[in-house]
């Protein structure tokens, strides 16, 4: 699923350690969000949206036919 | 909050060093061997295990930033996700592993009773896959 997160990331000045931290994640797991390698769950999805103060929909970017 | 308390795993180091040391008075002074193997390799396995429980509690007791990052490695869902997709692929295999060898062993003319423990562990852990996913479906 693409996604706004790496954009909205860097735009903030945040590394991706501190975003981790942040959610209570691995570095990893933030890289593969990014690059769209991994879905995150809605408990994850909300958590972003809430740590950026914007909507789910804003940030992921859902596309018929993605799984 | 990950368990801290060391008295546990120690308990089970302890009870491994009981374990290998009656192996190894078995082996010695009584000159028994299958049983004091038996003794030895399980109290190798449980110090081995319990000491290093107790290792890796203190290293996380004296420094919770580190307790927290394991805390949070273990707990990430795509670690999880990750395990439990490989898992259910081992298990996969196992259901392909099994009963060749059940075959091989049979055809190998070994007795009855191992025979029928290795169907019976095969048979067990499928009944464990086929408990869970009747629970989970009823949970949710």
């Amino acid at each position: 699923m693409k996604n706004r997160l790496e954009a909205l990331r860097k735009a903030r000045g945040i590394r991706q350690e501190e975003l981790a931290a942040a959610l209570e994640v691995s570095r990893q797991t933030i890289g593969s969000l990014e690059n769209g390698r991994y879905n995150p769950s809605i408990l994850l999805a909300f958590k972003i949206a809430r740590y950026f103060g914007l909507a789910i929909e804003d940030i992921f970017i859902y596309e018929e036919g993605t799984s | 909050m990950k368990k801290t308390s060391i008295r546990w795993p120690l308990a089970v180091a302890l009870l491994g060093c009981a374990l290998f040391a009656a192996g190894g008075i078995g082996r010695m002074a009584f000159d028994l061997e299958l049983p004091a193997y038996v003794l030895l390799a399980a109290g190798c396995a449980l110090f081995g295990g319990g000491l290093g429980d107790v290792l890796r509690r203190l290293a996380l007791r004296s420094d919770p930033q580190l307790a927290k990052e394991v805390a949070i490695e273990e707990g990430d869902e795509r670690n999880v996700s990750i395990a439990n997709a490989a898992k259910a692929k081992a298990f996969d295999a196992m259901l392909l592993v099994y009963p060749p060898l059940l075959l091989v062993l049979a055809l190998a003319g070994v007795e009855i009773l191992p025979l029928l423990l290795v169907a019976a562990a095969y048979l067990f852990t499928v009944g464990v896959s086929i408990y869970w996913q009747a629970r989970y479906r009823r949970e949710g």
